[in-house]
């Protein structure tokens, strides 16, 4: 008597119905997250590793002998400090200590 | 050759979506939107409030795809199971009691049609005991009496061992038998 009224109680778990869902449920889903942006909350240090993935160089060596290259057209196109412009400051240097020599 | 789209296993798929990709997305939505449905449902026992729980648990997964988290989690439906289940919990906190849905309309073709009156009353009836049972009992029933589920599976979701599991789907067993013997 108590196995047929488990068994009937199985059974009629069994047999819940379900209303079925609207067929469209998935691409309602589909189309609404289409229109939210996606927020991305990262641990620490995959943020670390986003930031010098950031200043990442695709190709190190030409980086680097490109920019040798520039520092010494840079280097070479700017006037050297040896003109005449130099020799007046020193030239003025020295009329000032001997003015102060002969006040002395 | 790569897996096609439709082919790929959901850890997969949830690893483009942390990507950001859309067509994955919409494949996992595919894949698995009818049998949470069907828990949500048997939650809620009203297909709009079931349909809405389902979106937003999709669309959470959509806007924050880091909330998966594949090395705590073992298993993307024992995770997202839980996902459900706890939103049909708020949802049932914030609007109190279930309302039943007066669209579910059970009668079957085949049968005369006092035999499908009474089925829809029975069937009415243990809706009724079953959102009467507490809390975890009835989360116990839904789950093991859900298509494909194993008793394990129920225990991983629920974050029980199987033999609480077994001790609830008793109880919940024992006051349901008590409660519609009138039908049993």
């Amino acid at each position: 008597m108590n196995d047929n009224r488990d068994e009937k109680l199985d059974n009629l778990l069994r047999s819940r119905r379900v209303e079925p869902a609207s067929p469209d449920l998935a691409q309602r889903i589909i189309l609404k997250a289409r229109q939210l942006p996606q927020t991305k909350t990262m641990p620490l240090w995959q943020s670390v590793r986003e930031l010098f993935g950031e200043f990442h160089l695709p190709k190190p060596v030409y980086v680097l002998a490109g920019s040798l290259v520039f520092g010494i057209v840079i280097g070479f196109s700017a006037p050297q400090d040896t003109g005449p412009a130099a020799d007046d400051g020193g030239a003025s240097v020295q009329s000032f200590l001997s003015a102060d020599e002969a006040l002395l | 050759m790569p897996a096609a789209w439709p082919e790929k296993d959901d850890p997969e798929l949830l690893a483009q979506v942390q990507e950001g990709n859309g067509q994955a997305f919409a494949i996992l939505v595919e894949r698995h939107t009818e049998r949470f449905y069907r828990l949500a449902y048997r939650y809620l026992q009203n297909k709009a409030a079931a349909e809405d729980v389902v979106q937003d648990a999709f669309l959470k997964l959509w806007e924050n795809p880091a909330i998966w988290q594949p090395e705590r989690n073992s298993k993307f439906t024992t995770w997202f199971y839980r996902v459900v289940v706890n939103l049909c919990l708020d949802l049932r906190k914030k609007k109190g009691a279930v309302v039943l849905d007066n669209t579910m309309e059970l009668i079957d073709n085949r049968e005369s049609v006092d035999e499908s009156i009474m089925r829809t009353q029975e069937q009415r009836m243990l809706e009724n005991e079953i959102a009467a049972l507490p809390e975890r009992q009835r989360a116990a029933l839904n789950l093991c009496f859900d298509e494909g589920l194993s008793n394990q599976e129920a225990a991983e979701i629920m974050g029980v061992n199987l033999k609480a599991l077994q001790s609830l789907i008793m109880r919940a067993k024992t006051t349901l038998k008590e409660r519609i013997k009138a039908y049993l």
